[in-house]
């Protein structure tokens, strides 16, 4: 069943396409990583998730409701965490949660037990009276998402929520992720974090320049590189040279880029003794070489042929 | 509603937790009044001459009319600036609309009384509980005092010796005895005199407070509100604004909850310090409580939608610190908060009226000071209520609740 459907999305500021016309789906109950760099327009993707930017074009439609004609049908159904630590740092932890709880409607008597249940969810109950200000990156991270969480979201959109924050705060973060999706919570997660993409999300659409230029499941992207990659650094592209790669046993494409030849190999540690071997016989000279471990980075390094962290 | 409610108590309930308000809206504003209230216990008490406008109506036109305007032009440590151009039902207007803080009558045939040793008297106009009437007082005092001790002594002294002059029998001891004893007569009786006509109703004396007290209320209160208004960028750059606005609230409650709280605050300020100044220094709080109440509500609603502007045209937190210290600092130089704006420069008076603070300070001075009543100020509300309905229209129109 589908909860959230892009169409064609696009939002343009002056020159720039910050999104170009991405379509994807959500399923009920999954976690959907959006993967990219910093500026790959995930950010803003989120906004028009949760109607905070209107779209330049194309549809999105979350639990059948147009978010664009019905913003306000489609924002007590959301939660949001965004990327900054948007809470009261003068505030306690009760006190932000309180004020927030309000401007979602939560009925008075219901709000001091949902108050609680967060906190204790988050592991923040102990320091409940503490002046949020004084709390450490991944306590503020933790109460971020509490606060997201307030309105017992049937869709919740985390925007890298794991920025600045410690190993600790992190595992604790994707603990409760998981935990919240296996009571049924579907999730969008962007992050240029590849690792996490890969631990936490069902599927993954890989984002860069405003579209999406990969989308599946992690397991499965990864596949599509084989069991990895090999970088070779040559002084030119010599296609003679490439022609000779692809035919060996093991290599199962060869591009070349800025310098680089990129095998993608069946077994990289078999390829890389025939590619030597092959160097050698040719007396070609060659500059650098790096396996790349198979994982969405190389993905994204394959498809791009930049890194996730620029 | 209720969410703009929950948005407004929310600000006021940081106001509350941020320890240095209290420092900035209680403790400093009441030291300031209280140091500045002191400071200026008297006027012309400074090393800076007071310039003061007085209005001159001559009546009389002679030589001895000249010469008394001749000695107050010339008065030490005050330097009046005399006005001869008004006749007497304006200058009388004037000091009755709270414009000037006296007037000089200088009756018809002066001149000629003076000299003939008869009685008479010049006419000061002035405000009960203006605080430059009693300078005007007794400057005007100390011309027709010497008038009577000095001027006429030597008129005696001179018809002595004219007659005596006419005679070769000169009795020295006996024009000499009937000198001092005339002059003596004159002083306890003096030909000359001043009568004080009040105009306007307020009986209560004068306290500065009256004048300082208002004045730091209004300037504080500015710098309260204006930096809540602040508040809204450090939002804005924090991310909380995003939030609230991802949040079912209507961005007219968003906003207006937030102006409320300014305007509570605000309005606040002013209550703190009127207090303080009628506890502690028993400022007169005139005769119209109501007009009070409507002037201050005029003044914050004006200031709090100065605020609303602000922040639609300065893009940062960084940009609006000393933007609003310059017009909260300028306009209350400029606008009476510091000093009663009738003792400024006419250019400077009519300078200060594109400021909320001479409006305000104009309303404030009529109440406390000139003793006026509502009546008397519904002209200083309504402007109030205008500049804060242009600044909120041209503010809202330019306010941008998400940045591109």
């Amino acid at each position: 069943m589908t909860l959230v459907e892009v169409n064609n999305l696009s939002k343009t500021y002056g020159d720039t396409r910050a999104v170009d016309g991405i379509s994807f789906e959500i399923q009920r109950g999954e976690i959907f990583g959006l993967l990219g760099p910093n500026g790959a327009g995930k950010s803003t993707t989120i906004n028009m998730l949760c109607a905070y930017t209107e779209p330049t074009g194309g549809q999105i439609r979350i639990d059948d409701i147009d978010v664009v004609a019905e913003p306000e049908r489609v924002k007590p159904l959301i939660g949001v965490v965004p990327q900054d630590i948007a809470l009261y740092p003068d505030l306690n932890a009760v006190e932000n949660l309180r004020f927030f709880g309000r401007l979602y409607d939560i009925p008075a008597d219901r709000l001091p037990r949902r108050i609680e249940e967060l906190l204790r969810l988050v592991g923040l109950y102990e320091k409940r009276k503490g002046r949020v200000g004084h709390y450490s990156g991944g306590m503020k991270r933790r109460l971020n998402l509490a606060v997201g969480l307030l309105n017992e979201p049937r869709f919740l959109l985390l925007d890298e929520p794991t920025v600045g924050v410690d190993p600790q705060s992190r595992n604790k973060i994707f603990e409760f992720i998981q935990a919240l999706n296996a009571q049924g919570l579907t999730i969008l997660y962007t992050t240029h974090y590849m690792e996490e993409a890969e631990l936490l999300c069902h599927r993954v659409g890989i984002m860069d320049e405003g579209h999406i230029i990969a989308l599946d499941a992690p397991q499965h992207l990864i596949n599509t590189l084989g069991t990895g990659i090999i970088h070779i650094g040559v002084r030119d592209g010599d296609e003679g040279l490439a022609a000779q790669l692809r035919a060996l046993p093991q290599v199962r494409a060869v591009t070349y880029r800025d310098g680089t030849l990129i095998v993608e190999t069946v077994d990289a540690q078999r390829a890389l003794l025939d590619i030597i071997g092959l160097f050698n016989e040719t007396d070609m000279p060659m500059t650098a070489l790096e396996i790349l471990e198979p994982n969405l980075e190389s993905v994204f390094i394959q498809l791009t042929g930049r890194q996730l962290r620029d | 509603m209720k969410k703009l409610l929950y948005v407004a108590s929310n600000e006021l309930l940081l106001l509350l937790k941020d320890k240095m308000a209290a420092v900035w809206m209680i403790i400093l504003p009441l030291m300031l009044t209280t140091i500045m209230g002191l400071a200026f216990g008297g006027l012309g008490g400074g090393s800076e001459p007071v310039v003061v406008d007085l209005p001159v109506v001559d009546r009389d036109g002679g030589e001895m009319a000249a010469t008394v305007l001749d000695i107050l032009a010339q008065t030490q440590g005050t330097y009046l600036h005399l006005e001869t151009e008004y006749d007497e039902e304006a200058a009388r207007q004037l000091v009755t609309d709270g414009k000037r803080a006296g007037a000089l009558i200088i009756p018809a045939d002066f001149t000629a009384d003076v000299t003939s040793g008869n009685p008479t008297a010049l006419e000061l106009l002035v405000t009960p509980g203006g605080q430059t009437a009693p300078l005007l007082e007794g400057m005007v005092r100390g011309v027709t005092s010497g008038f009577s001790s000095v001027q006429t002594t030597v008129e005696v002294v001179i018809s002595e010796v004219r007659r005596a002059t006419g005679s070769h029998d000169l009795d020295y001891e006996g024009i000499a005895a009937r000198v001092v004893a005339t002059a003596q007569e004159r002083l306890e009786n003096p030909s000359v005199s001043t009568r004080i006509t009040t105009v306007g109703s307020a009986e209560e004396e004068f306290n500065t407070f009256d004048q300082i007290v208002p004045g730091y209320a209004v300037m504080c209160a500015m710098f309260a509100v204006l930096s809540g208004a602040g508040a809204i960028l450090e939002e804005k750059e924090r991310g909380t604004f995003k939030r609230l606005l991802i949040a079912p609230v209507p961005k007219y409650a968003l906003l207006g909850g937030k102006l409320l709280a300014q305007f509570i605050i605000g309005v606040a300020q002013i209550v703190l310090m009127f207090a303080f100044g009628a506890l502690v220094f028993h400022v007169s709080l005139g005769g119209s409580i109501l007009g009070l109440v409507l002037v201050t509500l005029a003044t914050c609603w004006a200031t709090t939608a100065l605020g609303m502007l602000l922040v639609a045209v300065i893009k940062s937190r960084k940009q609006i610190h000393p933007i609003t210290t310059l017009i909260i600092l300028g306009s209350s130089a400029i606008g009476g908060s510091w000093f009663p704006l009738f003792l400024m420069p006419k250019w400077v008076q009519q300078a200060a009226r594109v400021t909320l603070v001479a409006w305000a300070m104009e309303g404030y001075n009529r109440l406390m000071l000139f003793g006026a009543g509502l009546n008397d100020v519904w002209l200083d509300i309504g402007v109030l209520l205008l500049y804060g309905a242009v600044c909120f229209g041209v503010g809202l129109r330019l306010f941008r609740f998400k940045e591109a």
